[in-house]
């Protein structure tokens, strides 16, 4: 019954994997850039959350309260909302952990919790306001859930090239972009140097803790929009009704794909295709072994990946040396 | 400065302390069932996740609220614990309901029962009732009791709706974990639509979880990309309608009308109505008589409805053979009933956890009345049609 070799399902498998590998890419790009300024933030998922409840907040209210509203301003209020809410937390972090030094760790865990239960709180009151469901309307719901017009019809190669949301194609080019960002542009460089060694990049006369807000914040905005991908999509998500908890376990793969991708935008890029294709991998591909097996998968590709790049040594590979530890100036 | 903060501390301590005292109330040794009024009861109520999750406990916290106006009680007679996990929090859960002098604590979730029962074990004066279990049939505690509803019934009738609307003749079903009550759900809403239709095959996969939107989703996604054009489900979540939404087809729900979530795709939600137990619980309580052991209900009761059908899209005659098939099931009407085969041509089996024979369908007058002596859903074969993949 299961012939799961055909090609039409591997080619659903493929398109399933982007599909779930998205999320994961806007969090693992978001704490690259953050980690890279040596700021270790494990709030990832908190974040994650917090960008899902702006980003369907903006689109929901913007739809309730205008009179003709428009799903294109409507998708453009919740990109923005889902990034400025998760950056909000991202800068709750930075205060603490730049400005007041507490420990990262703690602060990141305590993000994540504070983000589960800000968005599940506000979600609950939207929610009930609407009495029961809150949704968005069906055409924002169309635009997060369709390819581009035309290209996607197109047969084998429109599907696995074009038949993905606008978001898919966002993550990609912000892999990208940083991963110009951070190997070619001189902010990027320095941005390296304050992760690196801050008391040597503050003598250098970069402001380090300029750096290391401006990269904590706009960081935590990226890893908002995997939570609005998880709030708006429907393939690999709740599909622009507001569920309470919905946001499972993405963050923490963010966090491993991560390391998984030894701080590379590019390699992230890949590792998240990888990860979103053994999340879904025992939906498409049988091997008749226990779930919980596929469920491990991810997780023990990271410890993989951890030996071998200790085992080899590349300094490239490691993580920045400041990450986890708060800068004293005065302690140099 | 510190011996300040010391002092502030000792006070703000006193008061915390007193308050909690308060709190707790002059019943620090547990209920009573004599002498008790519709004025003094008090019932407590232990859930897996809180009503924002739309689904089980959702459904089951509408039950709380119209078994209090049935009886007329006040809020403050009720006490929730939402959130509580199936594990030792579950026993400091009840434990904190003995202590604020509840009678009567209902948990709901499967994991629960094991904590329930050490505490009933200790509190024989107060009533202890919990949903989806199996234990009382056997720990002979006098106080101890389970309930069900006849859920099977509403998803056979809801499979009747994706029966008359499936193109492709091949449903989908988004399942959370492989035993029997999930089994006996998928199954009933296969039987149904396959009595209107008796081609149409059926998928399941599992999503391993109660309340996991992302992986429901992927799931749904999977079953569509497979073919399937109806998709229900046995899991909390509208994430499954939405998907079927977004992909063009349809969608059966479960514990809460889905139609707002998805008008284009939901047809009907199977639910149940747990007040119809509750009341009776309650009732039962303060007239001082004896509650059965185990309890399940289905639709002679009103325990478990269908959810306003969504008439813009079901197919034509949906209403008209469900209204058929619900007289034929209040009239004696068996689901799981003829000469129900597995996919391999044998005899189904319904078998115990430990793999003991319960019931084995021989031919074509074979039935098995689910949830009827024990409130737990025992019917688990996979039957010919339905194809899992785990």
């Amino acid at each position: 019954m299961f012939d799961f070799l055909n090609p039409d399902n591997l080619m659903n498998f493929f398109v399933a994997a982007i599909l779930a590998g998205t999320p994961l890419l806007f969090g693992t790009l978001g704490e690259i850039l953050t980690e890279k300024s040596g700021n270790l933030n494990l709030g990832v998922q908190g974040m994650m959350f917090m960008g899902a409840l702006g980003g369907f907040a903006g689109a929901y209210y913007y739809e309730q309260m205008a009179a003709q509203p428009v799903a294109v301003i409507s998708v453009l209020i919740a990109v923005i909302c889902a990034f400025l809410t998760a950056a909000f937390g991202a800068f709750l972090y930075s205060v603490l952990t730049i400005s007041m030094r507490a420990n990262q760790n703690v602060t990141g865990l305590a993000l994540t919790i504070f983000g589960t239960g800000f968005a599940n709180f506000f979600g609950e009151a939207i929610s009930f306001a609407a009495g029961g469901y809150a949704a968005v309307s069906s055409e924002t719901k169309t635009i997060f859930n369709t390819g581009i017009p035309g290209l996607a019809d197109i047969p084998i190669i429109g599907k696995i090239l074009f038949s993905y949301n606008f978001l898919v194609y966002f993550a990609i080019l912000t892999a990208i972009i940083l991963a110009w960002f951070l190997n070619r542009s001189r902010a990027g460089l320095n941005l390296r140097a304050v992760g690196e060694s801050p008391a040597t990049a503050d003598a250098a006369g970069i402001n380090v803790t300029r750096y290391k807000y401006l990269a904590t914040v706009i960081g935590g905005g990226i890893c908002g929009l995997g939570g609005l991908y998880i709030v708006m999509n429907s393939s690999n998500g709740v599909g622009g009704v507001w569920t309470f908890n919905l946001i499972s376990y993405q963050g923490w793969i963010a966090v491993a794909l991560v390391i998984f991708a030894t701080w590379s935008p590019a390699r992230a890029l890949w590792g998240s295709l990888i990860f979103g294709a053994l999340s879904v991998m025992r939906l498409y591909i049988p091997l008749g072994i226990p779930a919980q097996i596929y469920d491990m998968f991810p997780y023990i590709a990271t410890i993989a990946v951890i030996i071998g790049v200790s085992m080899r040594r590349r300094r490239e590979n490691h993580p920045p040396d400041s990450l986890g530890i708060a800068y004293f100036r005065e302690e140099r | 400065m510190k011996k300040l903060f010391a002092i502030l501390l000792c006070i703000a301590l006193c008061f915390a302390t007193a308050a909690l005292a308060a709190c707790g109330g002059d019943t620090g040794d547990g209920g009573d069932a004599s002498g008790l009024t519709k004025d003094n009861i008090k019932i407590g109520f232990v859930h897996i996740t809180d009503p924002s999750d739309m689904g089980y406990t959702y459904n089951h916290d509408l039950g709380t609220q119209k078994m209090a106006q049935n009886i007329g009680l006040s809020d403050s007679q009720i006490i929730n614990k939402f959130n509580i996990p199936e594990g030792s929090e579950c026993e400091t859960a009840v434990r904190e309901l003995v202590e604020a002098g509840c009678n009567i604590i209902v948990a709901t979730s499967f994991g629960h029962a094991d904590y329930m029962l050490t505490v009933a074990a200790e509190y024989p004066d107060i009533v202890f009732a919990h949903a989806t279990g199996y234990h009382a049939r056997f720990m002979g505690l006098d106080n101890y009791h389970n309930y069900f509803v006849d859920i099977f019934e509403a998803r056979y009738l809801a499979g009747i709706a994706a029966g008359l609307k499936t193109e492709t003749n091949k449903l989908g079903y988004v399942a959370a974990f492989p035993f029997a009550e999930v089994i006996s759900g998928y199954t009933s809403f296969y039987l149904g639509a396959k009595s209107v239709n008796p081609d149409v095959t059926m998928e399941v996969m599992y999503a391993n979880s109660w309340h996991d939107p992302a992986t429901e989703a992927q799931v749904a996604q999977a079953l569509i990309d497979r073919g399937a054009d109806v998709i229900s489900q046995h899991s909390d979540s509208t994430a499954p309608a939405t998907t079927a939404e977004a992909n063009g087809v349809w969608h059966v729900g479960y514990n809460a009308d889905m139609i707002p979530a998805a008008p284009n795709a939901s047809l009907v939600s199977a639910r149940a109505d747990w007040s119809i137990y509750l009341t009776m619980l309650v009732q039962d309580v303060l007239d001082g008589k004896d509650i059965p052991a185990d309890w399940s209900e289905g639709l002679a009761a009103n325990a478990v409805f269908l959810s306003p059908l969504n008439d813009a899209i079901v197919a034509d005659g949906t209403a008209a053979a469900i209204d058929a098939a619900k007289a034929q099931i209040i009239g004696g009407f068996h689901v799981f009933s003829g000469h129900l085969k597995d996919n391999d041509g044998n005899n189904a089996k319904i078998t115990t956890f430990e793999g003991d024979l319960i019931y084995e369908f021989t031919g074509p007058d074979s039935y098995f009345i689910e949830s009827n002596e024990f409130s737990a859903p025992d019917f688990n074969p996979i039957i010919e049609g339905i194809f899992v993949m785990d």
